[in-house]
């Protein structure tokens, strides 16, 4: 496996707020096309990880790379790496006013200078990929939660980026609203679109996730294939997790 | 009453006249005001060290007298930075210093209101900081802020009549001039009354067509 192959890794990170050490030291790799799961109890630091990652918080210690350059140097133009990493929210965090269109095409014009026609082609074209191009003009306050999300995965994807985040993209959603939503993060898995997903969707981490890291008060305690961690966990912690997330699942499928 | 109406007709077209000197009062302090008052949410809201600085500004403007700041201007500061102001350009001036602290307050509650998570969404897709600002927070801003602007044009209407202790000779200076050429008090304050009545009207009006006409489909604003 060449260096190349390399989309994103992380080597002991460390960050704290104040006197409360969130994350302990986190390492792992992601190759280029490969869907890693991360989940773990509220509170664990997963989505202080992401946004240490794409450096929207500076982390204390550690090194991250993104495709091979190490962007925790600290000459490192932060608006180069962020471009270059889409970022899903669970709360979606779309521009309140403007357009469904507009939403995924101000990042292309403001961001990498792209004329306003080409910009909203692409973002046509994006937002027809997940099944939206009829709502373009609408503003986010007429969508519901699952096309909201949608367009914001849109929005990430249109800047073209090396790698896709999400930080439980479908945790703030009605549940009738999650299928369309996992149904479009599942076309792009197959897409082999680079992917790090925080989700406690099992279903979703069993069907398209490559790995699953298990994260608990600031560490990756265990890690393996989905199945593997889900089904059969070695650690205590890890079974009564997904012990109490299956049910609750089971519970929602009744 | 022994007026002849020509007459009563010239005075109180004098005293319209005024609103010219007015509005140019209240459209000069409002302008100074804006770019004073946007720069200082601005900042209050997103840098730490200018902040004290900021806060320490508004704090002095707002707890001032407007006839102090007047006098303060016009006969200390000023002269003391060797440049003796018209009375008009330092009542401007004035007004629109002392409106930019109130109307920083107006624009840095909106921007809170606009809240941190669309200018994140911002910042990761490549914006910077400044970029995100302008593009995403202060477009929701401005029209958050329409409201509480419309009613600080209101408020500085009618803070301009004190700009009279100047000498500028806007509307309330006219009507004084009135009342003591023809000995008449009721008419011409009547009139002056009436007239900032109008002003206030369709100034605020406007403004609330513009709130209107900008409403984003869908979007309850909280406030
Ligand atoms: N900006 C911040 N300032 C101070 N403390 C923070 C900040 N962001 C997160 N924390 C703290 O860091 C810890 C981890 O938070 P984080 O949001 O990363 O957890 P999480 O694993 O994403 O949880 P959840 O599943 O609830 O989203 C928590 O104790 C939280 O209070
Ligand atoms: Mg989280």
């Amino acid at each position: 496996m060449s260096n190349q192959d390399i989309t994103l890794k992380v080597e002991d990170l460390h960050k704290s707020y104040g006197s409360n050490k969130v994350l302990k030291g986190v390492s792992f790799e992601i190759r280029k096309g490969e869907i890693k799961i991360i989940c773990g109890p509220s509170g664990t630091g997963k989505s202080t990880l992401l946004r240490c990652l794409n450096l929207l918080t500076p982390p204390d210690r550690g090194h991250v790379w993104l495709e091979g350059e190490e962007i925790t140097d600290a000459g490192t133009d932060i608006h180069k790496v962020r471009q270059k990493i889409g970022f899903v929210f669970q709360e979606f965090n779309l521009f309140k006013h403007l357009t469904a269109l507009r939403n995924v095409s101000i990042g292309l014009e403001v961001v990498k200078g792209i004329k306003k026609d080409e910009a909203r082609e692409i973002a046509l074209e994006q937002l027809r990929k997940v099944g939206l191009e009829e709502h373009a003009h609408k503003y986010p306050g007429e969508l519901s939660g699952g096309q909201k999300q949608r367009v914001a995965i849109a929005r990430a994807l249109a800047m073209n980026p090396v790698i896709m985040f999400y930080d439980e993209p479908t945790s703030a959603l009605d549940p009738q609203l999650i299928g369309e939503v996992l149904d479009v993060m599942k076309k792009l898995a197959k897409e082999k679109i680079t992917s790090l997903v925080v989700t406690h969707e099992i279903g979703f981490a069993r069907s398209v996730g490559d790995e699953i890291m298990f994260m608990t008060d600031g560490r990756i305690i265990e890690r393996g294939p989905p199945d593997e961690v889900i089904l059969n966990p070695k650690h205590e912690v890890t079974r009564n997790f997904f012990r109490n997330i299956t049910r609750l699942y089971e519970r929602s499928e009744q | 009453m022994i007026w002849k109406y020509p007459l009563l007709l010239r005075y109180l077209l004098y005293i319209a006249e005024g609103s010219v000197w007015t509005f140019g009062l209240v459209g000069g302090g409002l302008l100074i005001g804006f770019l004073i008052g946007l720069s200082i949410a601005v900042g209050q809201v997103y840098t730490k060290t200018a902040k004290p600085f900021l806060d320490a500004y508004v704090w002095f403007f707002r707890s001032t007298p407007l006839l102090v700041l007047l006098f303060l201007f016009y006969w200390g500061v000023f002269p003391a930075l060797g440049r003796k102001l018209s009375p008009l350009a330092c009542s401007i001036v004035v007004l629109g210093l002392r409106s930019g602290a109130y109307q920083s307050q107006i624009f840095r509650g909106a921007i809170m209101s606009v809240g941190e998570s669309q200018l994140m969404a911002a910042l990761a897709l490549g914006m910077s900081e400044i970029k995100g600002v302008l593009h995403i927070v202060l477009p929701q801003a401005l029209r958050i802020s329409l409201p509480g602007w419309s009613n600080e044009y209101a408020i500085l209407l009618k803070d301009s009549a004190i700009c009279f202790a100047l000498g500028v000779i806007e509307i309330l200076t006219r009507t004084r001039f009135v009342v003591m050429a023809a000995r008449e008090a009721l008419i011409p304050y009547f009139f002056a009354g009436v007239l900032f009545l109008v002003l206030t009207h369709v100034g605020t009006k406007l403004v609330q067509i513009v709130y209107e006409r900008t409403k984003i489909p869908g979007l309850i604003w909280r406030m």
